[in-house]
């Protein structure tokens, strides 16, 4: 058996699995940010006025903020003038059928292992690729339509149902939110919409399945679900990027907003190139994800598994305005190599009675910097809210950190709030109980992680799970503390 | 710094600052250092992440304060009620910040020094010890501090040297206008000593405001040991911003007690240890109390530096009232500091409606042979242990008074010396019952 430090290098050096990229002919407009991208943006895509008006909005909040100083790690240089703002595959003919589609996007898909094609219907996964910026392909319109869920692309939404789309588009995250969300605003290409009708029940899981290819394209998707009242939803979002040297910067934007009674759940793998060991390249992971509970008794869950990008960055969080509202986070974010994540999340009880979980697993190997931030808030109206939350950190190696940084602010005597963290390394007998059992310290190890996930992964939707599992073991295995 | 209240203050202070040490002053350098670096930190407003919760413009509207203030005048009578009943002890008397020999009661022994700070200064070595604690040079009130401060309280333990009573400093603040106090202490204590410290408030200073910001160096060589119960008992119109930085080295032990009692109207601490020797023990309890309109904020830091020390940290609070706390307890654990066991908890009881508690338990990492860990909990009474008393026969609010006490007894129970902790229970008693 190897030792664990040739183990470790191993790791360390491991080069990124998915890494590749596809030559498609690409309209891609200047780099550099003014109002006349903007404006060449919008006609691209041929939005109404008021869209327009909203990301010029957008960009006056965007050049009138500055990059935040309190996280913790250092910020990378950021010259937002050298991004282009606008890449998609070139305009064909509309597309009827997946054989329309450019046969080198899908033999990208296929490399990934996502089949976009009848493999999908046996799996009853509706698939809306987003290729870059732009949507090639959807499925499952029909049997969805059949039910009245709406699960299109951004600019679709925007001229079908402008109703829907100006009614909630930047009402969680607004224009202003921050200087990511501003960027967003003003430049979105594109992403997915999609609207649950009043007690349905949507029948199959929805994904997306998002990859970076241009390149020094930033990606910039603008992503809102509603959920009407009492209905369900279950959404899925995954990624993986090709190598690339320079970084990229990946700043979307999810808005989730559930009505009285309505339950959305919202699941992320996210696998984008991380860098080399140096932590050259890499993807910069900057996303506002916000959830709104506006109405009573509803509910939002986020589940994350982070094992890519050089740099993540996020904090995915709920608003519980509704009474009895709900809100629950499982996240386990992994770093190795020089990774940085930063996320966790921030619940605002405002309700009576609202209830929220959070269960935070990081995991740091190599030179991995993993830090846990999240606010609880609990307001002066929120009689009765009770949070739980947990953190726990993993060591792997003696050059990593692990970092927990939790706010709380409690407004209401009646209020119960528990935070708890612990922070370990995998124990040297539980390692040995596992080799004298026959099994080798990389599949030791592997087990043990996902032993130590396994609270975040049960979450996942089926066949999530098994992808993430599947990640956690790869980005880690053999890796002996 | 933009804002009406602070801008004249902060010039104030720098204005004052230039003029108040002579240049043959031992300390000159050292000052004019702090000063330079107090201009650079400026006065901290809502957006320094160490003040967030903290609102220091609140409490600097009774401008203007002097920036010195002599000992006035105080009799025995006046002191008396600052005792702790049956607690035979020796007693340190300071008077807005300068010690009172006359009014002191110090041990004779030899190898045991309790002087006023500024004559200490001539002596050898002290700058070898003076405002060396990392950890205050970035925090501006600590630089304001020693720019500015006046006098204090110097103890040193010579190798060895066993103070066999606990020494009782009372601060006694009296005045007749506002003022902005900076007492510094230092305390060294040299490899094998050990002592009990209590400090305690006597505030006689009526309508004039006193702002005291306080620093208190500790240094514990290899082997030895400290008890340090802080008892903040000021009166109303008392602020007070209180550093305490302590420094370890190998096999030391640091007991460090805290007990933030009403009335004064803000108390802001920043208690932080510095390991830099191995096998130290390291106890921060804190029990804060707060009613009325109090504002208790305890910043604590834990910094492992080295490898095989322990540190346990508890604070509870319970408050009343419209009154708000603020926890902030760091534990930091440096890439060479293995086998670390470092543990911190918080809990918080709010028994008003209006009571607001802002809490952040931090954990920072960078080894990982350790066990850390860190909890908070925020809540009320249950209904089911009250319910359980009454069903014994205990009237609703003796039944409370009950609750309350044993979630303090945690803490109280800590106390090491018998007089001290009955002093503190009926201390706690007399906030609740009111």
């Amino acid at each position: 058996m190897r030792n664990s430090n040739e183990i470790i290098d191993d790791i360390a050096n491991k080069e990124y699995e998915y890494g590749f990229t596809t030559d498609i002919e690409m309209d891609i407009a200047p780099a550099g940010l003014d109002e006349d991208v903007i404006r060449f943006i919008s006609a691209k895509k041929e939005e109404p006025e008021w869209l327009l008006e909203w990301r010029l909005k957008g960009y006056q909040a965007f050049k009138k903020m500055q990059l935040p100083k309190w996280q913790h790690f250092d910020m990378p240089e950021m010259d937002f003038q050298k991004v282009s703002y606008y890449a998609a595959p070139k305009k064909k003919k509309q597309l009827n059928s997946l054989d329309e589609v450019d046969p080198e996007l899908l033999a990208t898909f296929e490399k990934l292992g996502i089949p976009l094609n009848e493999q999908k219907a046996l799996s009853g996964v509706a698939v809306d690729a987003v290729f870059d910026s732009v949507s090639v392909a959807t499925t499952f319109k029909g049997k969805l339509k059949e039910m009245g869920v709406i699960f299109c692309s951004f600019g679709e939404a925007v001229r079908e149902h402008p109703d829907l789309v100006k009614k909630y588009l930047g009402s969680v995250v607004p224009h202003s939110d921050n200087i990511f969300a501003a960027l967003n605003a003003a430049v979105f290409s594109d992403g997915s919409f999609v609207y649950i009708p009043k007690g349905v029940r949507c029948p199959m899981e929805l994904s997306t399945y998002f990859r970076i290819n241009a390149q020094n394209t930033g990606q910039f998707e603008r992503t809102l679900i509603i959920a009407d009242d009492s209905s369900y939803v279950s959404y899925l979002e995954g990624c993986t990027a090709p190598m690339r040297d320079e970084n990229q910067l990946h700043a979307a934007v999810v808005e989730l907003v559930a009505l009285d009674h309505a339950e959305i759940k919202y699941s992320t793998v996210q696998n984008w190139y991380p860098g080399d060991k140096d932590g050259k390249g890499g993807i910069y992971n900057f996303v506002t994800k916000r959830g709104i509970c506006k109405g009573n008794s509803s509910k939002i869950s986020w589940t994350q598994v982070e094992t890519g990008s050089a740099i993540t960055w996020k904090y995915p969080s709920v608003i519980l305005q509704g009474d009895d509202a709900m809100g629950e986070f499982y996240s386990v974010a992994v770093t190795r190599n020089k990774q940085i994540a930063d996320t966790g999340t921030k619940i605002y009880h405002l309700g009576r009675n609202t209830r929220s979980r959070i269960i935070s697993k990081g995991i740091s190997a190599g030179q991995g910097e993993n830090t846990y931030r999240g606010l609880v808030q609990v307001g002066p109206r929120a009689h009765n809210a009770r949070n739980f939350t947990q953190c726990d950190s993993l060591l792997i190696g003696n050059r990593c950190g692990a970092h927990t940084f939790p706010y709380i602010e409690s407004r209401n005597k009646s209020a119960t709030v528990e935070h708890e963290a612990t922070t370990s390394k995998i124990g040297e007998d539980q390692i040995f109980y596992l080799n004298q059992r026959g099994i080798d310290t990389e599949k030791a190890v592997a087990l043990i992680v996902n032993g130590y996930a396994k609270e975040v992964l049960n979450q996942l939707p089926m066949e999530f799970a098994v992808e993430a599992q599947k990640l956690l073991s790869i980005t880690l295995e053999g890796s002996v503390g | 710094m933009t804002s009406d209240i602070t801008t004249p203050f902060y010039q104030y202070i720098l204005d004052g600052g230039n003029g108040l040490t002579p240049k043959e002053d031992v300390l000159y350098g050292v000052r004019q250092d702090a000063l330079a670096r107090f201009r650079t930190l400026g006065l901290p407003d809502l957006k320094t992440e160490a003040w967030r919760y903290t609102n220091i413009q609140r409490v600097l509207k009774e401008q203007p304060f002097v920036l010195q203030q002599q000992a006035l005048p105080v009799t025995a009578a006046q002191l008396a009620p600052a005792f702790i009943p049956e607690l035979s002890c020796y007693r340190a008397v300071l008077v807005n910040g300068h010690l009172q020999p006359e009014l002191s009661e110090l041990p004779a022994a030899k190898d045991i020094t309790i002087t006023k700070l500024s004559e200490a200064t001539q002596q050898k070595g002290f700058k070898t010890f003076f405002d060396k604690h990392p950890h205050l040079a970035d925090q501006p009130f600590a630089a304001l501090n020693t720019a500015l401060f006046a006098d204090g309280l110097f103890i040193e333990l010579k190798a060895n040297a066993v103070l066999d009573k606990p020494l009782h400093i009372i601060h006694v603040y009296t005045l007749t206008q506002h003022a902005f106090l900076q007492p510094r202490h230092l305390w060294i204590a040299h490899p094998h000593a050990s002592a009990t410290v209590i400090e305690s408030t006597l505030g006689l200073h009526n309508d004039a405001v006193a702002f005291v910001n306080s620093v208190n160096e500790v240094v514990l060589e290899e082997n030895a040991e400290l008890w340090h119960y802080n008892i903040q008992n000021a009166v109303q119109n008392s602020r007070h911003i209180n550093q305490t930085a302590a420094r370890q080295e190998t096999y030391s032990r640091y007991h460090h007690y805290n007990f933030a009692l009403p009335q004064a109207t803000m108390i802001r601490n920043n208690t932080s240890v510095a390991l830099t020797g191995s096998y130290t023990e390291t106890d921060l309890h804190g029990l804060y109390l707060a009613n009325g309109n109090q504002h208790v904020d305890n910043h604590t830091f834990v910094d492992h530096l080295v490898p095989h020390c322990n540190s346990n940290e508890l604070y509870k609070g319970v408050l009343l009232d419209t009154a708000n706390s603020v926890f902030t307890g760091r534990i930091h654990v440096h890439q060479d500091a293995q086998k670390t066991n470092a543990f911190q908890q918080n809990n918080n009881l709010l028994l008003s409606e209006k009571a607001t508690i802002n809490s952040q338990p931090q954990l920072e990492i960078y080894a990982d042979d350790v066990k850390c860990s860190h909890g908070f909990t925020v809540g009320q009474f249950s209904d089911e242990s009250l319910f359980y008393l009454r069903t014994r026969g205990i009237g609703a609010e003796a039944a409370k008074h009950l609750l309350v006490n044993a979630f303090a007894f945690d803490i109280t129970d800590q106390v090491h010396i018998p007089a001290l902790q009955h002093y503190l229970t009926e201390e706690i008693r007399t906030v609740i019952s009111n």
